[in-house]
């Protein structure tokens, strides 16, 4: 059996097989993107929040938006080579395009990779303040973490249905490395007037390891899975009695009478032993994402309903630069109460707290006034003596890190060599250039000597410590700080695995078409001709994509 | 363009299509084919399988809402083991929470599982390249993946019954902010299961995504000579524009699956809006900002087409067996190609009417209302025309017509029930009733699953070279076709005294006992609960007659009564042209079409029928036929 059309098109409908389905294919891809792109002007006109606009980098952004369309020329001479035959001359081409899907997935890399180690946290006063947390050890990043202390007596308990194995050796290498011990609280047995009464099932100090819970959740669900059998017989001849106590009756009027009689079955069953508790004998300190931990003074529950009966350690954000101070939501929410933004901002936690956010928010007002002075000048005024054009909140209420550069450069003379800016285009602020006189290897100690000390120092991103109390929602720049880039993540991700995809493909075509360029060199034209188009519809998602994420 | 010249080209270059030369091994052969007949069968029996637990779990919610306060019985609850039966059930008892999952997992087997793939997968696959003359599917091997994924997708949604989670609970739709905290307290979401159930349809989209490109290509590229648009049978029609609706709705729901499950394991906040407050998690640690209703729109925008995609191959099935046994022409054969071509355009402008009750606005409400009642129009002429086309027929009750003549009556009962709800104001009064649980039901159970059994009775004889038992098709048929109604009707009126369709103890914790109570609700609630018993019991006759179905399937296949030719219907249309069964490569001879798909009882011939693929004689009988290239 042959499958036609593979080669050679269909007369009447003028089409090979893989060039209908291409077609197809791209036209399910564009209801797919389709989705994506609804989804981000859903999005943007609902957001509740300042939408962040043009935040990314645009230069490497446009580097890649020639990068592509570069490619999708080339990739029509590679299929041009091949129906004149020319081999070397496609292999060059598709070399070409080859290594252009490869120039733009380093550079969206590159792109990623800084958003990846870029903390920002929403204060609950709704200022926004983006940076770097604290180096530990000058390399390791400290993470936003809940601390919470155990000390001797202190208590774990475990739900014996659920337990995140992960969590229970985190806790273990924690208390190992402090010389400490977690032990069974009390004997675990059976209860009095149960089938098993005083059998004990786990002595009284045994240490606690994922094999325990372990044996623990066998024993619970073993008792629960014997007790269940029992109880749904019982309650099953109770049924049967009351039906035929009433009869002619529907069952829903004498349900709340038919019930399981408790002590008659007792002796019968198996003791539940739902959690486990277990109990410290030193101090040690344990920590845990702010997601995954509902914290309270003496009491935290972890997501995996385990308990944990210790002390909450004071467990402040500590950025070691911060880069960006943005007052745009801030504002937004003082508009709405109908409070003057000035205001809203003066009284804000971090400008009451943090001095050198202060004099920096007077040199971006002084900045502000002279902003407004241009726009005057350069777009006048109307008939009513208004300005013709006032800027942006995000101008008025927002320091980003182009304008910290600049305000080290003005104030404290910092200069950068002309490759260090070009870096900072594509990687973000170079710390080290602009804080010069930073000590070499900062302990996280020494953040608010910093933060609130020497202002005179030249540091262009300084130290401030976040108190957990002020702290509303933290997160890198990941898809969970906003939506944003969510959907930033999102169209670029599946974009990007795309570019993969296609560029495997026609990889595929330049190392092993060579046996088929020889057998059958018009098949493999058709290949590279649909590998092309959709080469081409990758790219011209990105031409969508590139001005609703970078510009606008 | 013949297949003279498709065959003249294949010499100039080698590949290993021609695979039947040689005997493939057992796998190859019956697991790893790559033949549509054989990728037919597997996606039908398994669809089957897929029916059959989904049936199981409905039977166990019909159980918890007519006996809320009673333990599952055994022979239900054997098929559960003690440890999940320890975890799920409390004294024997479905929970609410159980029931929810048991609710989503119903839906979503049914639909994306059970339907989808025995109509399109199954008869869509077996069916249509042997109705236009074609050797296989345009791409038999992405053929084979799409059955692959499609399998992995559903295995992969089931198996998360046993996970530490359970399966998915928010629903079918898998409503957004619900869906996205439900398994909250698995620390690690790629085992959730409500995260699997999104795993999985990315799978099943993804395979109806190649299905889909595969049919499409296949009928347009692959018709026999002289097999011209307008003598396409109804069938590949049907199965076209099924093609596309797969092809363009699902993806959407894809990016609706993409995020929400960014959502879940990225704690992003596409459906999350702000300042969401749970029991189970307190105010959420998220971001927010996003938009429930997106989700929405997108699930629907798949979603109402998706419909479209269940029943056309059911009403496919019965286009094609209808003029078969009533030996005559499909009644405006025409008018129904062009119906369903507008029926599929339609689909893609109604989705929102799902959605009135969200607060989506007055203006965006009225423009759903208005297309969601001119779709009616095509489905009516539709099925008009399979109305009309049994006036006057001379019908032979064979099993396949029994169920194609049920379908007409309970597939019209499960529209025109759909017909009020259109309306925005009755929209208030039934939205999220038991109502709209009955219309739809109504269209797909005794709908669109009894033109499904009605094809395969039709292609049995074709598939096996054997027919199915009339004496146990009775057996089957009648009581389902009692039952169906039994189990469905009811709950139009249950929906109408205001139930509502998410109650696990259907409607018990409502109840006002006392006749005279001041809970004016809790009174209609207990005039209407007792339905709830006949309804279960419905289900559980209906169960039983499934019982002679799988048996008489089963038995066919080796003992039934044998064919007497290759066209035992003595029907029209080009499957029947093959050998029985079809061999790999299908046809023996080199397929031409001399005229329309429903030719039966022309005054100017001799037989009640006259086959596409028969050459017309000399005497210049078919000198009205235009030429054909």
């Amino acid at each position: 059996m042959e499958i036609p059309y593979i080669v050679n098109a269909r007369k009447d409908t003028g089409l090979f097989n893989a060039k209908i389905a291409i077609w197809l294919f791209l036209a399910s891809e564009v209801m797919l993107f389709g989705g994506f792109f609804s989804a981000y002007v859903f999005m943007r006109l609902g957001a509740d929040y300042p939408w962040p606009e043009r935040t990314l980098p645009v230069l490497p952004g446009l580097i890649n938006t020639f990068v592509l369309i570069g490619s999708s020329v080339t990739v029509v001479f590679a299929w041009a080579a091949l129906k004149l035959r020319n081999w070397r001359q496609f292999q060059i081409y598709m070399w070409i395009t080859v290594i252009c899907a490869l120039i733009f997935m380093v550079l969206k890399g590159v792109e990623y990779n800084v958003k990846f180690h870029h903390q920002a946290v929403r204060l609950k006063d709704y200022t926004v303040l983006e940076g770097h947390l604290a180096y530990i050890d000058g390399t390791k990043i400290e993470k936003n973490r809940i601390k919470l202390e155990l000390n001797p007596g202190s208590t774990i308990t475990y739900n014996n249905l659920r337990v995140h194995d992960a969590w229970v050796e985190e806790i273990l290498a924690e208390a190992k490395a402090a010389g400490a011990t977690l032990k069974l609280a009390a004997e675990v047995k059976g209860a009095e007037g149960f089938s098993d009464a005083d059998t004990i099932y786990f002595a009284k100090d045994a240490d606690l390891t994922v094999e325990l819970l372990d044996k623990f959740e066998k024993a619970h669900i073993k008792a629960r899975n014997h007790n269940q059998k029992i109880r749904t017989q019982a309650l099953r001849d109770a049924w049967k009695v009351a039906e035929k106590q009433n009869p002619n009756k529907s069952n829903w009027e004498y349900s709340d009478k038919v019930s399981i009689d408790q002590e008659a079955i007792k002796s019968k069953l198996l003791t539940d032993i739902p959690a486990a508790t277990f109990v410290a004998d030193k101090s040690f300190q344990i920590s845990f994402k702010p997601r995954d931990v509902k914290e309270g003074p003496e009491q935290s529950k972890l997501r995996d309903d385990t308990v944990i009966n210790a002390k909450l350690l004071p467990s402040p954000m500590d950025f070691h630069y911060l880069d960006a101070i943005d007052f745009q939501y801030l504002v937004m929410k003082a508009e709405k109460k109908g409070i003057k933004p000035e205001v809203a901002i003066e009284n804000s936690w971090l400008l009451k707290n943090d001095p050198f956010a202060r004099e920096a928010w007077a040199w971006h007002q002084a900045n502000v006034d002279e902003l407004k002075k241009r726009l005057i000048k350069d777009y006048g005024l109307d008939e009513k003596g208004n300005p013709n054009r006032e800027p942006t909140h995000k101008e008025l209420y927002r320091i980003g890190w182009k304008e910290f550069a600049k305000y080290g450069e003005e104030t404290h003379k910092i200069k950068l060599s002309v490759t260090d800016k070009l870096k900072e285009e594509f990687m973000g602020p170079n710390y080290k250039a602009r804080n010069p006189d930073e000590k070499e290897s900062n302990s996280h100690d020494s953040h608010e000597e910093v933060a609130h000390g020497d202002s005179h120092d030249r540091v262009t991103f300084p130290h401030l410590s976040v108190p957990r109390e002020q702290i509303g929602f933290a997160s890198k720049f990941t898809p969970s700080w906003n939506t944003y880039y969510a959907i930033y993540f999102t169209i670029t991700g599946l974009h990007g695995l795309h570019v993969v995809g296609g560029a495997i493909v026609l990889a595929y075509y330049l190392f092993f078409g060579r046996r088929m360029y020889e057998e059958n060199p018009e098949w493999l034209c058709n290949r590279v001709e649909v590998g092309g188009l959709f080469w081409h519809f990758v790219d011209l998602i990105w031409i969508f994509v590139f001005p609703i994420l970078y510009l606008m | 363009m013949s297949a003279h010249a498709a065959s003249s080209n294949s010499h100039d270059h080698s590949h290993d299509h021609d695979d039947h030369h040689h005997n493939p091994g057992f796998l190859k052969k019956y697991f790893f084919s790559t033949d549509h007949k054989t990728i037919g069968l597997q996606y039908g029996i398994t669809a089957l399988l897929f029916l059959a637990f989904g049936f199981y779990l409905m039977m166990v919610m019909r159980w918890s809402i007519a006996y809320p306060h009673q333990p599952l019985p055994d022979w239900m609850g054997c098929f559960l083991t003690d440890n999940w039966k320890a975890r799920w059930l409390v004294d024997g008892k479905v929970s609410g929470e159980t029931y929810n999952m048991f609710g989503a997992m119903h839906g979503t087997i049914m639909v994306f599982l059970g339907i989808v793939p025995l109509g399109f997968g199954a008869f869509g696959n077996y069916v249509t390249p042997l109705q236009i003359g074609a050797v296989d599917m345009a791409f038999p091997k992405l053929n084979m993946m799409s059955y692959w994924i499609y399998l992995a997708g559903g295995l992969l949604m089931c198996a998360s019954f046993f996970m530490e989670s359970g399966a998915a609970k928010s629903g079918w739709t898998n409503y957004s902010p619900l869906a996205g905290f439900a398994d909250g307290q698995i620390v690690n979401q790629w085992l959730a299961g409500q995260t699997q159930w999104l795993i999985g349809l990315v799978l099943l989209i993804t395979s109806s995504l190649l299905g889909a490109v595969n049919f499409i290509t296949t009928i347009i590229n692959f018709r026999a000579r002289g097999m011209t648009w307008m003598r396409l049978p109804f069938f590949v029609w049907a199965m076209l524009v099924t093609g596309f609706l797969l092809l363009l709705a699902f993806p959407p729901l894809e990016a609706a699956g993409i995020m929400q499950l960014m959502d879940r394991v990225a704690h992003s906040s596409f459906f999350m809006p702000t300042g969401l407050f749970t029991k189970s998690e307190g105010l959420a640690d998220l971001s927010g900002g996003g938009s429930p209703l997106l989700f929405q729109h997108l699930f629907w925008f798949l979603g109402h087409p998706e419909v479209y995609v269940l029943l056309l191959p059911a009403i496919a099935c019965v286009a094609e067996i209808i003029p078969v046994n009533t030996r005559k022409p499909l009644w405006g054969y025409k008018s129904m190609v062009y119906s369903v071509l507008i029926l599929g355009f339609l689909s893609f402008i109604v989705w929102a009417h799902h959605m009135y009750m969200t607060g989506m606005g007055d203006a965006v409400s009225t423009f759903f209302q208005t297309t969601t009642v001119l779709i009616s129009v095509p489905s009516v002429v539709i099925i008009t025309a399979l109305l009309i086309s049994l006036w006057g027929g001379s019908i032979r009750f064979t099993p396949p017509m029994m169920w194609a003549c049920a379908f007409i009556p309970m597939f019209g009962i499960g529209g025109l029930t759909g017909l009020p709800l259109a309306f925005n104001l009755v929209g208030l009064h039934l939205h999220d009733t038991y109502y709209v649980i009955g219309h739809f039901h109504y269209v797909v159970a005794p709908g669109i699953l009894f033109g499904l059994f009605a094809g395969v009775h039709h292609w049995y004889p074709k598939i096996t070279g054997r027919y199915t038992s009339r004496f146990l098709n009775h057996l089957h048929f009648w009581p389902s076709l009692i039952c169906m109604n039994v189990l469905f009707f009811p709950m139009l009126v249950q929906g109408m005294a205001g139930f509502h369709r998410r109650w696990y103890n259907g409607g018990d914790a409502y109840l006002a006992k006392a006749a005279d109570s001041a809970n004016v609700f809790g009174v209609i609630v207990r005039d209407y609960i007792d339905l709830n018993i006949v309804m279960s019991y419905g289900a559980w006759i209906l169960a039983v007659a499934q019982i002679p179905f799988i048996i008489n399937v089963l038995f066919a296949w080796k003992k039934g009564r044998k064919v007497e030719n290759d066209n035992p219907w003595d029907a029209t249309t080009l499957e029947w042209a093959t050998p029985t069964p079809p061999g790999h490569g299908n046809f023996t001879f080199d397929v031409a079409v001399y005229r329309g798909p429903y030719e039966y009882s022309r005054p100017d011939c001799d037989e009640d029928y006259f086959p596409q693929w028969q050459a017309p004689n000399k005497t210049g009988e078919e000198s009205n036929e235009k030429e054909t290239h």
